[in-house]
């Protein structure tokens, strides 16, 4: 038996409307008990007097790029990354190469997650063979292999009526769809938002139509079949007022997320031609920034995600119209959270907790994501005191390229427990 | 010859220099900067081709990503005229197509320590970046659909030797065409707003990037409303492409709605002048009879122009006064 005794934190655990200092004792790995002044007779004391102690965030879509793409991130740099975030879960999206449209693929991503053996990681599958929108991949297989959710990401599956049969499908074997909502037609080569700023620097532009008609054709399609859907990234006022009229509708089906630079960042990063901030959807103009900002704070969004997408350099330093989309998020999402919503007011601390942990979680229907007693002890330790400065080259992921990068953020993680193991002590990964 | 010429642009120019190393918007350019280049490049026009020494032992690349033949054999023509040595790359030959970076391309020319280098490229914001990794001056020659900063300076230039002032104030320009795909427009857009002018753009809405508005322009569907009390009528190319593309149906049906005839130009303000940064597609964008003899054409007054305004730009970035230097950070 080995036990870890957290003393004295500030307990922020949502799942179970908690937010006090407390104790929190860890056996076997699983949370054993959380209540006060418990007496240290355990091998191991962390103390978090002045800490957050939350449940280990769960973010809904990363890139790991492995396999296929090594040389932008591993299994294991990913996962040192997601530690330094306080993420101690991560859905991998299946864009890697191969395609993650078989259980071969999926079974590889397990193995290789398993012998890394940092946080957990869940991959997902295709929806369409080699996420080509045509053919639909074999989702159960997917299923049993250990996917929890099938995703084109990065794709939309553009042709109606085979998404309509893949939501059909999905809701036979009782799969998750997550759907990247875009329109090609409309993006048409695109590479920002379309608006002022893009106009100011003459560049190929996407407008916020190309995501609200692919959102409303996701919406419609999940409420005619009712598959579970979960739309991935959303970034307009378009998509959130149509999910939330699908909400009001009754549609319970239907789950959404932001991705933290969303909700923080407009298009005016792009200027002087940031490659940064490219990336798909695109930072958009600060009236869609606004009204996602309303619909996180309504209620409207379910989580909040990174998209954490690592490229390397090379890719970065093209003309903007040529450069990789995406951006590293990992390691800074609660920092981005904290910074951009519950230090002015939007949420609070418990209400953006819950966004990153037990309400993501419930989307794949997992357990985790919470400090219940019995749940697994996975536990990320916050100073939310603490401002630093983001700076790409001090990342643990492979990919520099951080849309945040020189920017001062306020929150960090100190201490991480995955599977009840103490993973990361005083911000450093202990292996 | 050449000595009294020097001897006259010197004391036009005195000791002044410009407030930028690199040119690759308009934003950049004071209004002091520009009441200096057009002074200087008036001063050109008029010595015409004569030999000069002005930037003799200084050397300019002319890289073009994205070929050109009239951009590119007139920034050619001015260096050599200033005593520069030049040399060409890009194109077919370029090592972009060989999947170097265009950064690594352009610090390796910058290493043979060219003292000039034009860039020109089909995607936006490539001579900006260029720029801060060079040593040399960049001048953009056209970068996607963003700037095209000398002419635009040509076109002002042209435009206020025209009406024989400083400032284009109480003046309206008209400018006609496919507005979301013109460098032109971006670079003549924002020296037109900085010398005062009223704007008006008429074109099909498909060709009108998003919130055009927002520079300070009026906007009309009707090309004969907006001709009405013209001072200059600015026409934009309209590639054949485009039509293709599905912005307009057809070349002939916008020529018939916003091509610019004997007839239209008679709306706009008595002695209305027509520009158009070319290649005209003559009887599209301008009726035929209206490009080079129409007394009230100025369109190979901007070519002509156009060298002048170059010159000036080269010798002012090649010849420095105020003994500042260009800093710049290699990659």
């Amino acid at each position: 038996m080995t036990s870890i005794l957290i003393q004295n934190g500030r307990v922020v655990d949502p799942y179970n409307n908690l937010d006090e200092i407390s104790d929190i004792l860890v056996i076997d790995g699983m949370i054993a008990k959380v209540t006060p002044e418990i007496a240290d007779e355990s091998d191991q004391v962390i103390d978090a007097t002045g800490l957050v102690v939350a449940p280990g965030l769960v973010d809904l879509q990363v890139h790991f790029r492995e396999p296929g793409r090594e040389d932008r991130e591993t299994i294991e740099t990913g996962s040192r990354a997601a530690l330094k975030g306080g993420v101690t879960t991560a859905v991998a999206m299946p864009n890697s190469t191969p395609t993650a449209d078989n259980q071969a693929v999926i079974e590889f991503i397990l193995k290789r997650a398993a012998e890394t053996g940092l946080i957990n990681i869940l991959p997902t599958g295709a929806i369409t063979s080699g996420q080509s929108g045509s053919m639909l991949s074999e989702m159960s297989e997917i299923k049993q292999a250990g996917g929890v959710a099938v995703t084109d990401d990065g794709n939309d599956v553009q042709n109606p009526a085979i998404l309509r049969r893949a939501m059909e499908y999905a809701k036979t074997h009782d799969m998750l769809i997550m759907s990247h909502c875009e329109t090609d037609s409309l993006t048409d080569g695109g590479v920002m938002h379309e608006g002022w700023v893009s106009t100011q620097l003459g560049l190929p532009a996407t407008p916020a139509i190309s995501e609200d008609l692919a959102v409303a054709k996701n919406i419609m399609l999940a409420e005619l079949t009712g598959a579970r859907l979960h739309l991935l990234h959303n970034s307009t006022a378009g998509a959130v007022a149509a999910i939330k009229s699908a909400k009001a509708r009754g549609a319970t089906n239907i789950t959404a997320e932001v991705s933290v630079q969303h909700f923080a960042l407009s298009d005016e990063q792009c200027l002087g031609y940031n490659t940064d901030a490219k990336m798909y959807p695109p930072l958009r103009s600060a009236d869609h920034v606004a009204a996602i900002v309303v619909a996180i704070k309504d209620g409207t969004i379910d989580a909040l995600t990174t998209d954490h997408a690592p490229h390397i350099e090379p890719d970065k330093l093209l003309p903007f119209e040529h450069a990789a989309m995406g951006s590293v998020g990992l390691e800074i999402s609660f920092a981005v959270m904290y910074s951009y919503l519950v230090e002015p007011g939007h949420i609070s601390l418990s209400e953006g907790i819950a966004l990153m942990s037990h309400k993501p979680a419930a989307i794949i229907r997992s357990n985790r994501g919470t400090l219940s007693e019995g749940a697994p002890a996975d536990i990320s330790i916050f100073d939310i005191k603490k401002t630093w400065t983001v700076d790409p080259m001090l990342l643990e992921s492979k990919g520099k390229n951080c849309v945040f990068k020189q920017m001062k953020l306020t929150g960090k993680a100190k201490h991480v427990l995955v599977g009840g193991e103490l993973q990361m002590q005083d911000e450093r990964i202990l292996r | 010859m050449g000595d009294a010429i020097e001897k006259s642009l010197r004391d036009i120019r005195g000791k002044r220099d410009v407030s930028f190393f690199d040119l690759y918007s308009i934003d950049q350019v004071s209004d002091t900067d520009l009441g200096l280049i057009f002074e200087i490049a008036r001063g050109f026009r008029s010595a015409k081709t004569a030999k000069l020494t002005l930037c003799k032992g200084n050397t300019q690349v002319n890289c073009f990503f994205e070929p050109s033949t009239r951009t590119q054999a007139s920034f050619d023509l001015s260096a050599k005229h200033l005593g520069m040595d030049t040399t060409n790359v890009g194109g077919g030959s370029s090592s972009a197509k060989k999947g170097e970076s265009f950064i690594d391309t352009v610090e390796t020319l910058d290493a043979y320590n060219a003292r000039t280098l034009v860039i020109r490229s089909s995607e936006a914001g490539v001579a900006e970046i260029a720029a801060r990794h060079v040593a040399a001056s960049v001048l953009n020659a056209g970068d996607g659909w963003h700037e095209h900063p000398t002419q635009g300076l040509l076109d002002a230039l042209t435009m206020l030797d025209c009406i024989q002032a400083d400032t284009l104030a109480g003046k309206t320009v008209l400018i006609v065409g496919d507005v979301v795909h013109s460098r032109v427009f971006g670079s003549l857009v924002r020296v037109l707003i900085r010398l005062q002018a009223t704007i008006r753009i008429a074109a099909p809405i498909t060709l009108l990037p998003a919130e055009v508005e927002q520079f300070g322009v009026t906007l009309f569907t009707d090309v004969e409303k907006a001709l009405v009390g013209t001072d200059f009528v600015y026409t934009l190319r309209v590639q054949e492409e485009r039509g293709a593309k599905g912005f307009i149906p057809t070349l002939r049906e916008y020529s018939k709605t916003f091509g610019i005839s004997e007839w239209r130009l008679d709306l706009a303000a008595k002695d209305a002048i027509l520009m158009h940064p070319g290649p005209v597609i003559r009887d599209i964008d301008v009726h035929s009879a209206l490009v080079s003899r129409h007394p009230q054409s100025r369109i190979l007054t901007q070519v002509e122009n156009g060298m002048a305004i170059r010159k000036a730009l080269l010798w002012l970035l090649c010849e420095r006064f105020d003994g500042k230097t260009k800093t710049f950070e290699r990659i």
